[in-house]
C-alpha cells in the first residue's frame, strides 16, 4: 500500500464517518422499525456525526500532499490478497465534504417531506444505508472495495427508487434501475478481474501511476479502461444506458435529489476521477469517453426540451450535466470534471428538492398543473428554485457558471472543434430547456394544454403541510442552505483548483488553457437560451409552445427518448424472454425432462408388453421348450 | 436282430414328435396328458431299443420305472383334471390362467 | 496428509446426536407433536453446536485432517469406520449443522405425521453429516444411500406439488447416480491393490494410473455431479425442491447438492487428480451451460419454488465451473460458494415456507403486496434473493468472486459468460420479489400475521450467517485454504 499510514484520529473520524450510518441502518432495522421519530433521529444523528467528521477531515488534511492509507485483509482466500482499508486524498477530502452535505440536507429535509408516511423509519434505514455506501465508495483504498460499494449504491437507489412499492410503476423502475447499471457494472467487474489477473493489484494508487503499469500493453489498458467505463455508463447514465434515470424519478423526491446530485450517479464520474491517470494513459479510450459523454449531453437535452414532468426535466438535464463532465474528463481536464461535480451537486440537489416542495404542495408532476395551482406563490422555493437553475444554465455569478466556464475551457483545448461546438450547443439547450421551465412556472396560462403527461408522484399522507408546520422549517432550511452554497461555490474555483490541482495523484493536465472567446461564446449562447425561453414561453401572449413541438416528428422522437427504451424493451421481452429464455424452458420441459419420461415410460410399456408373454396357457410353454430343444438340437448338431 | 435300431430310433421319434403335437394343439386336457404318455413311451422305446443294442439290461429297468411313473402320474393327472372339471366344468386349458 | 487424532470424538458425537435424537423421537407417542419438535429441536441444536465447536477448534494453521477417529471395521475388505474432517469438509458440516438446526425450527408447525417426519428428517441429516465426515470410500457410498432413502419418503408423504413424480423421479436419478459411483469405487479399491478403502491410502500419488483416473473420475464426476445438479442432469432437483416439504427443501437444496459437488471433489478430484485435469474443460462447459441456463429457466417459472429450484441450479453451476478450473482459488471459491449458497437457499426455502403455510399459495402470480401484510417476513425472502444475485455484503459475492477471478484466468470467455449471467440473474429476481411481494396489498391476504421472533428465528440465524460471511469471507476462507493449498502443491504437473 503506498501512501501514509493513518494516524490513529484520522482513523477514528474516518471510520466514525463511515461505519455509523452502517450502524443506524441495522438499528433502525432491527430495534426501531417501530418507531419512526426515533429511527429519524437516529439516522439524523450518525449523518451529523459523518459531516463533522467529514469536515474535521478536510480541515485537518488541508494542506494533504501524499495520499493516507490504511488497509487489512479481509478475503484470506490465498491468490487474492486484495487488502480492504482507507485511501484518503484531496478528491476523496472534497467528495466525502460534499457527499455528507447533501445527504445531511436531504435527510433533514425528509423529515418534512416523509411526515406520517407508514415507511417512514424503513426510508430512513435506506437512507443510511445510502449514505454509509457512498461515504465508504469515497474513501475506499482499491477498486474491488469500491465495487463492492458501488453495488451497494446500487442496491439502495433500487430500494429507495422502488420505496412505494404498492405502486407497479415504482417497482418497475427500481428494477430497472438495478438491472441496467448491473449491465454496466458487469463490464465493470469483468474489467476488473482483468486488471488483476494481469497487474496483480488493485490499489487505486498503483493503478494510477504510470510507473507501476509500466509493463503493462497499452491494448490492454485501452480495453480494462473501457470495461470499467462500461460501470460509469450504467451508474452515471451515459448513453446508451441512460434509460434508467428518468424512470427513477418514481421515488420520493428526496431520493431524487440525492440520487442525483451526490450518491448515485456521481459515483460513476466520481470514479472516472478516481481513475482518471489510469484512463488518461489511454488516448483511445479517452476519445471513446469524450463521445459517449457527447452523446449522452445531447441527447439528453433534447429529451429534456419536451418533457412537462417538472422531475424528468431536472432528470434528463441530470444526464446532460453529468454528460459535461464526462467530456471534460474525457478531455483531459481533471479539475474541470470535478469542479463540475462539485457545483452540480448543490444546485441540481437544489433544484429537486425546490420542485419537491410543488410536488408535496400541489400532488402533481405536470409543470402546467403547478404553474395553474400556482406554485409562483410559494416564495422560498421559487426564487431559490429560479437561482438553482439559472446556476444549471450557466449564468454567472452563480457557481454553475464557473464550472460550466471551465469545462468549455477544456473543451477548446481539444484539437478538434467538433467537441467545443457540441459543448455549446448544449451550454444553449440547457438554459432554454431550464427556463422553459422557469417561465412556464412563474407565467400560469389558465389556456395551457392540461393533458397530464407525467404519473403524479403518490400522494404522501400528510400532503400539503400548511406554511408553520414542524415540516415546513426542515424542508425550508436545506433550501436555504444549498441556494447559498450554490451562490458562494463559484467563487472559490482558485482555491478548489489549488486544492484539487495539487492533489492530483500523478499524470494527467490539470486543465487545458482556455481560448479568450470562449466564456464569452458560452455566456452569449446561454442568454440566447434563456432569451429564446422568454420568447416562447415568458414574455406577455407567449403561447407556450416550443420550437420543438412544432415539428411533430421531432417531438414524438424527443418525448419517446429516441426510443432508446422502446428497443431495451423489445430486447428484454422479444429476445430474453420470449426467445432464448423460453428456448430453454422448453428445452427442459420437452427434451430433457421428455427425455427421461420418456425413458421411463419406455421402460415401464416394455415391461407391458413383456408381460403379455405370461399367459399362464400350459401349451404354449410346452411349445416354447420343444422350440428351444429343436433349436438346441440343430445348434448342437451341426 | 430283426429291426435295425436306425428304425426303432425313427420310430420313436415320430411317436415323441406325435404326442408333442397332441400336447400342444389339442385344447383338452385330456388329450394333453395322452399326449404327454405317448411321449412317454417314445422314450420308453428308444430306452428298449438302445439296451438291446448296446447289450444292456440297464434300460430295460429304466422302462419298468417309467411305466410306474407313468401310470401314477396319469392318475394323480387325471384325478386333477376331474377336479378341475368339477370346478370349472371344462377341459379347455385356457381357463386355468389363474397363476398368470 | 496429516492426520491429528480427536481428543475426543466429536464427530462420532454429531452423528450419534442424529441418531440418538432419532431414537428418542420414536420412542416418543405420537400424540404428543410438542414434545416432540423440543425433542427435535433440542438433538438438532447439539448437534450445530458441535459443528460450530468443530468449525472453530479446527486448527487453521496446522490443516490437514483433524478430529481423526478410527476404527477397523471389516478388515479383510479393508473398510473401517474412519471419520475426520479436513479444510474442504469443515464448512460442510458447520452448514449442515445450520440448515438442520434451522430446518427444524422451520417445521415447527407441522401437524401432520410429526413423529415420522422428524424421524426421517434425522436419518436424513445422519447421512449427510456422515458423507462430509467419513475417510472411508465405503462408508462415503453407504451414507450416500443412507441420505437418498429418507429422502423419498419426505417428499412423497408431506410434499406439495407432484409429489409421487417428485420424489420418484430425485429417487431413480440419484440411484442412477450411486450406480455409477459404486463401479467406480469398486474399480479404484480393485486397482490400488492395497485391499483398502481408506481415503488417505488411497490418495497416495501415483497409485492409479493415468488411464484409470481418466475413467474412474468420469464414473465419479457424473455420478456425484447428478447430485450437484450438472446440466444436463439436473431436472430432478427443481422438481424435488418444489415437491418437497419446506424443511426438506432446505436440506435439499441447502446440503443434498453440496454433497454432490462436496462428492466431486472429495472423492473424484482428491482421488483422481490426472483424471480431473483431462476432464476440466468438460467440466467447465457443462458448468457454464448450467449457470446460465438455470438463470434463464427461472425467468419463466411461476411458481417460487421453481425459481429458487432454477437459481440453485445456476448457482451450482459456479460451484462447477470453481472445481472445474484446477486453481487454489477455484477449489476455495468452489467450496465458499457451496457453504453460501447453502445459507442463501436455506433462507429462500425457509421463507418461502412461512408464506406458503399461511396463503396456501406459491404461484407468484398469486402473491402480490405481501410487503405490506407481512414485512418482516418478506424481508427476509428478499435479503436472500439479494444474495442470490450476488449483492457485495453478502456471503455468495466472495464465492462468485473468487470463481470469476480462477474462471479468467483459465476460461476468459466462460468467465465473461458467467459474469454476464449476474445480469439475468439479477433480472429474474428481481421480478420474482417484485410481484410477489411488491404491489398492492392484496385483500386476500390482509389478515396475515407476520413472523413472530419465534418464528423468525430460523430466518434470523441464516440471514444473519450471511450478513456476517459477506462482510468477512476470512472466516471461512481460511479454513478452506488449509486444504486447498497443500492439495494444489502436491499435486502431479
Amino acid at each position: 500500500m503506498v501512501g501514509s499510514p493513518a494516524h490513529p484520529v484520522d482513523l477514528a473520524a474516518l471510520i466514525a464517518a463511515t461505519m455509523l450510518p452502517f450502524a443506524s441502518f441495522l438499528a433502525i432495522l432491527v430495534v426501531t422499525r417501530g418507531r419512526p421519530r426515533l429511527s429519524a433521529w437516529l439516522s439524523i444523528g450518525s449523518v451529523t456525526i459523518t459531516l463533522a467528521c467529514s469536515i474535521a477531515l478536510l480541515a485537518l488534511h488541508s494542506g494533504l500532499t501524499t495520499p493516507i492509507g490504511f488497509s487489512a485483509d479481509l478475503i484470506g482466500s490465498s491468490g487474492l490478497n486484495i487488502p480492504f482499508g482507507f485511501l484518503l486524498d484531496r478528491l476523496n477530502l472534497l467528495m466525502i465534504v460534499v457527499v455528507s452535505t447533501i445527504c445531511f440536507l436531504v435527510q433533514v429535509y425528509s423529515l418534512g417531506y416523509m411526515a406520517g408516511d407508514p415507511g417512514f423509519s424503513r426510508y430512513y434505514a435506506f437512507m443510511s444505508l445510502f449514505t454509509w455506501a457512498m461515504m465508504s465508495l469515497a474513501v475506499s483504498a482499491n477498486l474491488l472495495q469500491l465495487y463492492f460499494f458501488w453495488e451497494l449504491v446500487g442496491l439502495s437507489s433500487y430500494l429507495l427508487i422502488g420505496f412505494w412499492y404498492e405502486k407497479f410503476s415504482a417497482t418497475q423502475a427500481g428494477k430497472k434501475a438495478f438491472v441496467m447499471t448491473r449491465a454496466g457494472d458487469a463490464a465493470f467487474f469483468i474489467g476488473i478481474l482483468l486488471l488483476f489477473i494481469h497487474t496483480g493489484d488493485l490499489g487505486i494508487v498503483n493503478l494510477d501511476s504510470r510507473a507501476a503499469l509500466a509493463g503493462v500493453p497499452p491494448s490492454f489498458i485501452t480495453l480494462s479502461a473501457l470495461l470499467i467505463f462500461g460501470g460509469i455508463v450504467g451508474k452515471s447514465a451515459q448513453f446508451p444506458l441512460l434509460t434508467w434515470l428518468p424512470d427513477a424519478m418514481e421515488g420520493p423526491t428526496p431520493v431524487s435529489a440525492l440520487l442525483h446530485s451526490a450518491t448515485m450517479v456521481a459515483a460513476g464520474v466520481y470514479l472516472f476521477a478516481r481513475l482518471f491517470p489510469f484512463f488518461s494513459m489511454s488516448a483511445v479510450a479517452m476519445s471513446v469517453f469524450l463521445a459517449i459523454g457527447t452523446i449522452s449531453m445531447l441527447l439528453a437535452s433534447t429529451m429534456a426540451m419536451v418533457s412537462r414532468d417538472i422531475k424528468k426535466v431536472w432528470a434528463f438535464s441530470t444526464i446532460s450535466q453529468l454528460g459535461f463532465m464526462i467530456m471534460a474528463l474525457g478531455a483531459g481536464s481533471y479539475f474541470a470534471g470535478v469542479f463540475h461535480l462539485t457545483t452540480h451537486a448543490g444546485f441540481k440537489a437544489l433544484l429537486f428538492l425546490c420542485s419537491g416542495v410543488f410536488i408535496h404542495r400541489f400532488e402533481t408532476n405536470d409543470v402546467y398543473e403547478l404553474s395553474r395551482l400556482g406554485a409562483k406563490r410559494m416564495l422560498i422555493p421559487m426564487v431559490t428554485m429560479v437561482l438553482g437553475a439559472a446556476a444549471l444554465s450557466g449564468l454567472p455569478p452563480l457557481s454553475g457558471y464557473f464550472s460550466k466556464e471551465a469545462v468549455m475551457g477544456s473543451l477548446a483545448g481539444l484539437p478538434n472543434p467538433v467537441w467545443l461546438g457540441a459543448g455549446l450547443a448544449g451550454v444553449f439547450l440547457t438554459a432554454y430547456y431550464s427556463f422553459r421551465l422557469i417561465f412556464i412556472l412563474l407565467f400560469p396560462r389558465e389556456t395551457a394544454v392540461t393533458i397530464p403527461v407525467g404519473t403524479p408522484s403518490p400522494p404522501p399522507q400528510a400532503a400539503g403541510i400548511p406554511a408553520g408546520a414542524p415540516g415546513a422549517w426542515a424542508m425550508a432550511v436545506p433550501l436555504i442552505v444549498l441556494a447559498t452554497i450554490t451562490v458562494v461555490l463559484g467563487f472559490f474555483e482558485t482555491p478548489l483548483k489549488n486544492f484539487i490541482g495539487a492533489g492530483m495523484l500523478a499524470g494527467g493536465s490539470v486543465g487545458g488553457e482556455a481560448l479568450s472567446w470562449t466564456p464569452l461564446a458560452a455566456l452569449a449562447l446561454a442568454l440566447a437560451g434563456v432569451g429564446l425561453a422568454w420568447v416562447e414561453f415568458g414574455r406577455k401572449g407567449a403561447r407556450q409552445i416550443g420550437f420543438v413541438d412544432r415539428i411533430p416528428i421531432l417531438h414524438r422522437l424527443f418525448a419517446e427518448r429516441w426510443y432508446i427504451d422502446r428497443f431495451y424493451g423489445l430486447l428484454v421481452n422479444l429476445v430474453i424472454d420470449r426467445g432464448i429464455s423460453r428456448l430453454c424452458y422448453l428445452n427442459d420441459r420437452k427434451v430433457i425432462d421428455g427425455g427421461i419420461d420418456g425413458l421411463c415410460e419406455g421402460a415401464v410399456e416394455s415391461g407391458r408388453v413383456m408381460a403379455v408373454l405370461q399367459t399362464g396357457m400350459v401349451q404354449y410353454r410346452l411349445l416354447a421348450i420343444f422350440a428351444v430343444l429343436a433349436l438346441l438340437a440343430l445348434y448342437f448338431y451341426y | 436282430m430283426i429291426a435295425p435300431f436306425r428304425d426303432i430310433l425313427l420310430l420313436a421319434a415320430t411317436l415323441f414328435a406325435l404326442g408333442a403335437f397332441c400336447a400342444v394343439v389339442r385344447r383338452n386336457l385330456i388329450m394333453i396328458v395322452l399326449g404327454i404318455e405317448i411321449m412317454l413311451n417314445a422314450a420308453a422305446i428308444v430306452f428298449v431299443g438302445a439296451s438291446l443294442h448296446l447289450n444292456n439290461l440297464d434300460g430295460q429297468t429304466f422302462v419298468l420305472f417309467i411305466l410306474a411313473v407313468a401310470a401314477t402320474e396319469v392318475s394323480v393327472g387325471l384325478a386333477i383334471i376331474v377336479y378341475a372339471f368339477r370346478r370349472t366344468g371344462s377341459f379347455d386349458p385356457r381357463h386355468f390362467n389363474l397363476l398368470r | 496428509m496429516q492426520m491429528e487424532p480427536a481428543s475426543f470424538p466429536f464427530l462420532s458425537a454429531i452423528l450419534l446426536s442424529c441418531v440418538v435424537g432419532m431414537m428418542a423421537i420414536i420412542l416418543i407417542p405420537e400424540e404428543r407433536q410438542l414434545l416432540i419438535k423440543q425433542v427435535s429441536g433440542v438433538f438438532s441444536g447439539i448437534s450445530l453446536l458441535l459443528s460450530l465447536y468443530v468449525f472453530f477448534a479446527f486448527n487453521r494453521s496446522l490443516g490437514g485432517v483433524q478430529f481423526v477417529e478410527h476404527l477397523n471395521w471389516i478388515p479383510s475388505l479393508g473398510i473401517s469406520y474412519f471419520n475426520g474432517v479436513d479444510g474442504f469438509s469443515v464448512p460442510n458440516i458447520l452448514l449442515t449443522g445450520i440448515v438442520f438446526f434451522t430446518g427444524v425450527l422451520t417445521m415447527w408447525e407441522l401437524k401432520t405425521r410429526v413423529k415420522e417426519y422428524f424421524a426421517l428428517y434425522f436419518l436424513l441429516v445422519a447421512g449427510v453429516y456422515g458423507l462430509f465426515m467419513s475417510m472411508d470410500l465405503f462408508f462415503i457410498f453407504v451414507w450416500y444411500d443412507v441420505s437418498l432413502f429418507p429422502m423419498y419418503l419426505l417428499i412423497a408423504v408431506w410434499g406439495t406439488t407432484r409429489k409421487e413424480y417428485g420424489a420418484m423421479k430425485l429417487t431413480l436419478y440419484l440411484l442412477a447416480g450411486s450406480a455409477l459411483i459404486l463401479p467406480a469405487i469398486i474399480f479404484l479399491w480393485a486397482k490400488s491393490g492395497l485391499n483398502t478403502f481408506s481415503f488417505v491410502l488411497l490418495m497416495h500419488p501415483g497409485l492409479f494410473t493415468p488411464s484409470v483416473q481418466k475413467f474412474a473420475f468420469l464414473l465419479l464426476f457424473l455420478g456425484f455431479g447428478i447430485l450437484a445438479g450438472v446440466w444436463p442432469l439436473h431436472t430432478w432437483s427443481p422438481d424435488g425442491h418444489v415437491a418437497a416439504p419446506h424443511g426438506v427443501s432446505m436440506v435439499h437444496a441447502g446440503v443434498l447438492m453440496k454433497i454432490g459437488a462436496f462428492g466431486v471433489l472429495r472423492v473424484a478430484i482428491m482421488l483422481c487428480p490426472l483424471g480431473w485435469i483431462y476432464w476440466a474443460k468438460l467440466m467447465a462447459v457443462l458448468a457454464v451451460i448450467g449457470i446460465i441456463y438455470g438463470a434463464l429457466v427461472g425467468l419463466r417459472q411461476t411458481d417460487l419454488k421453481y425459481v429458487i429450484g432454477y437459481s440453485s441450479v445456476s448457482h451450482m453451476g459456479v460451484v462447477g465451473l470453481g472445481l472445474s478450473t484446477v486453481t487454489v482459488e477455484g477449489l476455495n471459491g468452489a467450496v465458499f460458494q457451496m457453504f453460501a449458497h447453502g445459507i442463501m437457499t436455506a433462507l429462500l426455502f425457509s421463507s418461502v415456507g412461512y408464506i406458503y403455510d399461511r396463503t396456501h399459495t406459491k404461484m407468484i402470480p398469486e402473491l402480490g403486496g405481501l410487503s405490506r401484510v407481512v414485512p418482516v417476513a418478506s424481508a427476509f425472502f428478499i435479503v436472500a434473493a439479494l444474495a442470490g444475485i450476488g449483492l457485495p455484503g453478502l456471503a455468495n459475492f466472495w464465492g462468485e468472486l473468487v470463481v470469476f477471478l480462477a474462471a479468467f484466468k483459465v476460461y476468459p470467455l466462460f468467465g465473461v459468460i458467467a459474469v454476464v449471467t449476474l445480469v439475468v440473474s439479477a433480472l429474474f429476481m428481481l421480478r420474482v420479489v417484485q410481484k410477489a411481494f411488491y404491489g398492492p396489498a392484496n385483500p386476500r391476504y390482509a389478515g396475515l400475521q407476520d413472523v413472530t421472533l419465534w418464528l423468525g428465528t430460523p430466518r434470523i440465524i441464516l440471514a444473519a450467517v450471511l450478513l456476517i460471511l459477506g462482510l468477512y469471507p476470512s472466516l471461512l476462507f481460511n479454513v478452506i485454504r488449509t486444504a486447498s493449498v497443500p492439495f494444489m502443491n502436491g499435486l502431479p504437473r
